[in-house]
């Protein structure tokens, strides 16, 4: 996914969000009792923030009428969607969380997820989606249609590229940042 | 089989399944109301979620154990009454209770049902806990975290009731169940509301120079610095300043891990080795339970036990708590 976020990199949001209602219908269909865990919690808006990303995304979590827009300053443009909550990381931290392979406390704990706004809608949220076993990998792939089976191929290829260069980084960060002595001490991210 | 039981959180009905696939014996989970002390916002089961959460474990072999351990509220016990009557009738294989009153109704109403003490009736005296063995029928004391290995060994050789013990999670140092801190600053508590620091009372706020502060209610509790790692917005951890200078003067964010430590628990005659963390996401589930699963099948093999799940703590730290106490 983090090679996804890369390739869109470059694309501005009125041609990413047709994509993007692609997919977060095809998500919804699949779970429509995905808001539930928020009933009570008068329909949350949140801002979802991806560090490495230029854009992000205004989620409007209100069961009857689910909406989400790609935006670039935390606006809907036209002033119905203002965000109550934000979760910033990593698109990757952010579909790991989201697909239920990071523990979100876990996260946060790190320091690699940011929680602004009201705590309580981000918690619900999280419960929500750790319940719903979302696949988001497979609803942006199966959102391309016939592209989806060289798309998945190139996302595995490129994933293993990714893993390959990940590791190689991280060989290269140990070695800058060892003692003489040959002790690797912790230092920032590259 | 191992004599000991792995008894796991669960919070959702996804946590129940990874629960159960990752080797726990037993699972412990709450309606999604104030009936249970882990009442947080899209957490826990509903009657429906509860009834397909039995059959799936019974299936699997594992047993479910229903927590409804908040304290009723004065005047109107019913939900509390009605959690435990639905539980009885949905096939749980034992309710966990903290309050007197509700023991007694379910000792009159569900004679059959098995209890076990919660942690938060705080029972850590053989005096307490005969009184509530003789009095409901309880079968099993879950522990709190205060105890030493030497004295939950001396405690099990004075009572005929088996014990559970927390050997992963967030610690609770206080006196559970008669804690007041979060009422203090945010009017809701673990004891009749079902949940500390409540998250609608909780914010976070990043500085410009990456520095977080985490507020509770309208106090300033605790600030990290960049990339400092963090913990729970609760009171008992947040970090004050004392002659000059700021530091953790209750307790610090970090989580229990008693992994190296269940050969000395076993020998120490407990029953039962609790998880903590309802609250948490199924991958957290998932992962503690399965290290878990094969530390105690590696203990009963007479082999190495590695449980490490640095990953996963609060803090990024872990320690075996009071069990291996130096202070006193």
């Amino acid at each position: 996914m983090l090679l996804a976020g890369l390739v869109s990199r470059p694309l501005p949001p009125r041609l990413l969000q047709p994509v993007l209602d692609a997919v977060f219908k095809r998500v919804m269909r699949k779970h429509p009792d995905l808001f539930d865990r928020l009933s009570g919690l008068g329909n949350p808006v949140y801002l979802i923030d991806p560090t490495d990303l230029p854009f992000s995304f205004l989620l409007n979590a209100d069961p009857a009428r689910p909406r989400m827009l790609v935006t670039v300053d935390g606006r809907d443009g036209v002033g119905n969607m203002c965000a109550s909550a934000t979760v910033r990381g990593p698109l990757r931290s952010l579909i790991d969380l989201l697909e239920g392979r990071m523990d979100g406390d876990a996260l946060f704990f790190s320091r690699s997820l940011n929680i602004e706004g009201d705590t309580e809608a981000v918690v619900a949220l999280r419960n929500a989606v750790d319940d719903a076993n979302v696949q988001l990998t497979d609803d942006v792939l199966a959102s391309l249609g016939p592209f989806s089976g060289p798309a998945r191929r190139a996302l595995k290829l490129g994933e293993q590229l990714y893993h390959r260069l990940d590791q190689d980084l991280e060989i290269v960060r140990a070695s800058v940042h060892a003692h003489p002595g040959g002790q690797a001490v912790k230092g920032p991210k590259v | 089989m191992s004599t000991l039981e792995l008894v796991c959180p669960a919070g959702t009905p996804a946590a129940l399944k990874a629960a159960v696939a990752s080797g726990a014996d037993a699972v412990y989970l709450g309606f999604r109301d104030a009936t249970n002390a882990r009442n947080f916002p899209g957490l826990n089961f509903s009657r429906a979620e509860l009834e397909q959460g039995i059959f799936h474990a019974h299936a699997q072999g594992c047993k479910i154990f229903l927590a409804i351990n908040t304290f009723p509220t004065a005047g109107d016990p019913e939900p509390w009454h009605k959690a435990v009557d639905d539980g009885a009738a949905l096939g749980v294989d034992a309710v966990i209770l903290a309050d007197i009153g509700l023991l007694d109704y379910a000792a009159r109403n569900h004679p059959d049902l098995r209890r076990h003490l919660s942690v938060q009736a705080s029972a850590s005296n053989p005096e307490s806990i005969r009184f509530y063995q003789e009095a409901f029928d309880v079968k099993r004391v879950v522990l709190p975290r205060v105890l030493s290995v030497a004295e939950i060994a001396a405690l099990n050789d004075e009572i005929n009731v088996e014990t559970e013990v927390f050997v992963f999670g967030g610690l609770c140092v206080m006196a559970e169940g008669r804690c007041a801190l979060s009422s203090y600053v945010t009017g809701e508590s673990p004891n009749t509301n079902g949940v500390c620091s409540p998250a609608c009372a909780v914010r976070y706020e990043e500085d410009d120079g990456g520095t977080m502060a985490s507020k509770l209610g309208d106090f300033t509790i605790n600030a990290f610095a960049p990339g400092e790692a963090a913990g729970y917005p609760t009171l008992c951890k947040g970090r004050f300043v004392a002659k000059g200078e700021a530091s953790y003067l209750f307790e610090d964010p970090v989580s229990l891990n008693a992994a190296s430590i269940l050969p000395e628990l076993a020998a120490a005659g407990v029953t039962g080795l609790k998880i903590e963390g309802r609250q948490r996401g199924k991958a957290y589930i998932a992962e503690v339970v399965s290290s878990f699963r094969q530390a105690v099948d590696s203990m009963d093999d007479g082999g190495a036990i590695k449980a490490d799940l640095i990953n996963v703590t609060e803090g990024q730290r872990k320690t075996a708590g009071a069990y291996q106490k130096t202070w006193r």
